[in-house]
C-alpha cells in the first residue's frame, strides 16, 4: 500500500500546477458546502433561541396577522380580555393598543408606533424583561427608569427612536408631542434587534394615556402566556372560539401558538437548508467533471506508461487502483483543505453580516460535517476518476506501448 | 518450450486489412538464443509480440510449456508476462518518474514482492548488469546504453525463463549494443535463459545460436 501511495504521489508531484488546480475545484466545492452549513446551523440556532424565550405565548390578534404587526381589522374589549384571562391554563394576559402617530420631536415630525400597555404587562409581552439601555460613557442606568402604572403622559421609547428616528438624539426627560400633547420620556430601552426589533421602533405609554390618544378603548392585540407550552394550541382554538363567539363573527381572531411558529420556521429553514445545498452542490458537480476530466487527461498521456506496465506484467486491477487512488487522494486533499477553507469562509461570512447588518450569527462548527465533507469530496473523485480509471485498465498492452 | 501453430495476425487500418502474419509454425526450445531477422513490415515485431503474449492472435495459436495462450484470460496472461517472460524493447521504456532502481523493482512489485526484498533484488541486478552506481538515476539522467542496461535489469526482476527483445540494440551505439549483446550472451550461456531477440542488423543476428529470417509475415527457412 505504502508504496502504491508512492506510486500515486510521484504521478501526482509530476503534474504538480494540474493536480492543484483539479484539487482547487474540489476545495471550492467542499468550502462552499460546509462553510453553508456551518452557517445555516448558527442561523437556526440563533433563531431558535430566540424564539424559544417566546414559546409559552400566544399573541392574539384580530383577522389572520403576520408576526410582529398588529391587525388592522377590527379590534378587541376589556370583555375579550378577561374572557381570555379567565380560560384554564392561561397565566396572565396582556392587552395591547396600537396605532401609527405623528410625533414632534425639536419641530421635526415623524410618525411612530405607539403602543399602550399596562406597565405590569410588559414582561408577559416580551417574555423577559426589556432592560434599559446603558449609560456607554459611565456603565450605570443613566437611561431613565420603567413605566409606572400612575405615570401620566409619560413614554419610553425604543432604541432606533431616540437614536435614529430624528436628527437629534432623544434623550430621558426629554419632550415629545405626540398628537398634540406633551410627553416626557421617563426612559430608552435597550437596543432589542432580531426578531425583537420592532420594540426598537416603538414608544410606549400607559393604557391610560393611549385610551386618550387614540381616543378608543379598542384593543388591538392581546399576548398571553401560558402555564404548559404543551397545551399552546388547544388554548388558543379556546382564545379564538370564545372571541368569535363574542363577537358572533367566525374567523374574527388569530391566536397564533409562537411554539407552532418556532416548528413552521424550523421546516421553512429545513428546506432553506437543501435549497442551498442544492446550489453549493452544482460547484461540487463542477468539480467532479474537473476531476473526469484531469484523470482522463492523465490517462490519455499515459497510455504508453499504462502500455509498458501491462507488458511487464501488471493486472488491470492494479492500474484501476493506481488511477482511482490518484483521483482519490486528490479529492481527499481537495476535501480536507475545503473544510479548512469552509470554516474560515463560514466565519468570515459571520463576521461580514455582523459588521454589515449588526445581526449575530454564530457559527456552528460540526465534526460530522467535516467528516462528511471529506468523505463526499473523495467519493466524488474516485467516482469521476472510474471511469478513465476504467479506460486505462482495459488498454490493450501492445496498442499502448506503441502510442507515443 | 514456446511453439506456434499456424501463427497469423492481421489488422485492420480502416477499409484496409494488413495480414501482418502469415501461417507461422516456430518452435524455440528452452535454454535457446535464437534471433529473428528481417526488413522492417516483415511481421517480426508482431511475431514478438505474440510470443510475449501482449497481443492475442488472428488465427492460429501460441503455446508456451503447453498452453495454449490464446485461450487463457486477459489476468492469466498478465501473470505469464509477469513471471515467465522479461520483455526488453527498442526504446527501453522506463517510467519517467521512478529512478532505476524502482524501475527494475516495479515488476516485483506487480508480483507482490515485499519491499525490502524488491529493492535489494532490484540492486543485485543493476549491479549484475554494471550500473551499481546508478541506482538512484532517473532515467533521464542515464546514457541510452545505459537505460537499455536498467531495462534488461527489469526484465530479470520475476527470474523469467524467457527474455524477450525487440531490437534491443536498435537505439544506442555500437559499444552499447556489444556491451547489451553481451549481456544477453551470458544470460544465455550462464543461467539457461531462452533469449528471443528481433533485429535487422546482421551483426547482432550473427551473435544468436539460431538465426530466423521473416519477410512478408512469414517465417523462411
Amino acid at each position: 500500500m505504502k508504496d502504491t501511495f508512492l506510486l500515486v504521489y510521484r504521478n501526482i508531484r509530476e503534474r504538480k500546477t494540474r493536480s492543484i488546480l483539479t484539487m482547487l475545484g474540489i476545495v471550492v466545492g467542499i468550502a462552499a458546502v460546509v462553510a453553508i452549513m456551518f452557517i445555516s446551523y448558527g442561523m437556526q440556532e440563533s433563531i431558535t433561541e430566540q424564539l424559544s424565550e417566546m414559546a409559552d405565548i400566544i399573541m392574539v390578534t384580530p383577522g389572520s396577522v403576520e408576526l410582529g404587526s398588529f391587525g388592522e381589522l377590527g379590534s378587541f374589549t376589556e370583555r375579550d380580555l378577561k374572557d381570555v384571562e379567565r380560560i384554564s391554563g392561561v397565566k396572565e394576559a396582556a392587552a395591547m393598543m396600537g396605532e401609527m402617530q405623528e410625533v414632534e420631536y425639536r419641530g421635526e415630525k415623524v410618525m411612530v408606533e405607539i403602543v399602550g400597555i399596562e406597565p405590569r404587562d410588559m414582561d408577559a409581552v416580551f417574555g423577559e424583561t426589556v432592560k434599559l439601555e446603558e449609560d456607554g460613557d459611565s456603565g450605570t442606568s443613566a437611561s431613565g427608569r420603567e413605566l409606572r402604572e400612575n405615570d401620566r403622559k409619560a413614554c419610553q421609547i425604543g432604541y432606533s427612536v431616540a437614536n435614529d428616528y430624528f436628527d437629534y438624539e432623544i434623550g430621558v426627560n426629554d419632550r415629545l408631542t405626540i398628537n398634540g400633547s406633551k410627553f416626557r420620556v421617563i426612559g430608552v430601552l435597550e437596543e432589542q434587534g432580531g426578531f425583537r426589533s420592532n420594540v426598537d421602533a416603538q414608544i410606549y405609554v400607559t393604557k391610560r394615556d393611549a385610551v386618550n390618544i387614540f381616543d378608543t378603548r379598542d384593543i388591538s392585540s392581546i399576548f398571553v402566556r401560558v402555564r404548559d407550552i404543551g397545551e399552546a394550541e388547544e388554548i388558543a382554538d379556546e382564545i379564538e372560539d370564545q372571541i368569535d363567539d363574542n363577537h358572533k363573527l367566525d374567523d374574527f381572531t388569530s391566536a397564533m401558538a409562537m411554539g407552532g411558529a418556532i416548528e413552521d420556521l424550523k421546516s421553512i429553514f429545513s428546506v432553506l437548508q437543501v435549497f442551498l445545498l442544492a446550489i453549493a452542490s452544482i460547484s461540487l458537480i463542477v468539480a467532479a467533471l474537473g476531476i473526469m476530466n484531469t484523470t482522463l487527461m492523465s490517462v490519455m498521456e499515459r497510455t504508453h506508461e499504462i502500455g509498458v506496465m501491462k507488458a511487464i506484467g501488471a493486472k488491470n486491477r492494479i492500474i484501476l487502483f493506481l488511477f482511482l487512488m490518484e483521483a482519490g487522494v486528490v479529492s481527499g486533499i481537495g476535501g480536507v483543505l475545503g473544510c479548512i477553507v469552509g470554516v474560515i469562509a463560514a466565519n468570515v461570512i459571520s463576521f461580514g453580516i455582523y459588521t454589515a447588518f449588526d445581526v449575530e450569527i454564530a457559527v456552528v462548527v460540526k465534526l460530522q460535517v467535516l467528516l462528511g465533507g471529506v468523505a463526499v469530496a473523495m467519493i466524488v473523485g474516485i467516482l469521476s476518476g472510474l471511469y478513465p480509471a476504467r479506460k486505462a485498465s482495459k488498454m490493450s498492452p501492445v496498442e499502448a506501448v506503441r502510442y507515443e | 518450450m514456446i511453439h506456434t501453430e499456424n501463427l497469423s495476425k492481421t489488422y485492420r487500418m480502416g477499409e484496409v486489412e494488413v495480414q501482418a502474419l502469415r501461417d507461422v509454425n516456430l518452435e524455440i526450445k528452452d535454454g535457446e538464443f535464437i534471433a529473428i531477422i528481417g526488413p522492417s513490415g516483415s511481421g517480426k515485431s508482431t511475431l514478438l509480440n505474440l510470443l510475449g503474449c501482449l497481443d492475442k492472435p488472428t488465427s492460429g495459436a501460441v503455446f508456451i510449456d503447453g498452453i495454449n495462450t490464446g485461450k487463457l484470460s486477459e489476468n492469466a496472461l498478465a501473470e505469464i508476462r509477469r513471471e515467465k517472460i522479461g520483455f526488453i524493447f527498442q526504446q527501453f521504456n522506463l517510467i519517467h518518474t521512478l529512478n532505476a532502481l524502482e524501475n527494475v523493482a516495479l515488476p516485483m512489485f506487480f508480483a507482490g514482492v515485499g519491499r525490502e526484498a524488491r529493492l535489494k533484488k532490484a540492486e543485485e541486478l543493476l549491479v549484475k548488469v554494471g550500473l551499481g552506481d546508478r541506482i538512484y538515476h532517473k532515467p533521464s539522467e542515464l546514457s541510452g546504453g545505459q537505460q537499455q542496461r536498467v531495462a534488461i535489469a527489469r526484465s530479470l526482476s520475476n527470474d523469467p525463463e524467457v527474455v524477450i527483445g525487440d531490437e534491443p540494440t536498435g537505439n544506442v551505439d555500437t559499444e552499447a549494443g556489444d556491451a547489451i549483446m553481451d549481456i544477453l550472451e551470458g544470460l544465455n550461456r550462464d543461467e539457461g535463459r531462452t533469449i528471443i531477440v528481433v533485429t535487422h542488423d546482421a551483426e547482432i543476428a550473427a551473435r544468436a545460436g539460431r538465426t530466423k529470417r521473416m519477410r512478408d509475415g512469414k517465417v523462411l527457412d
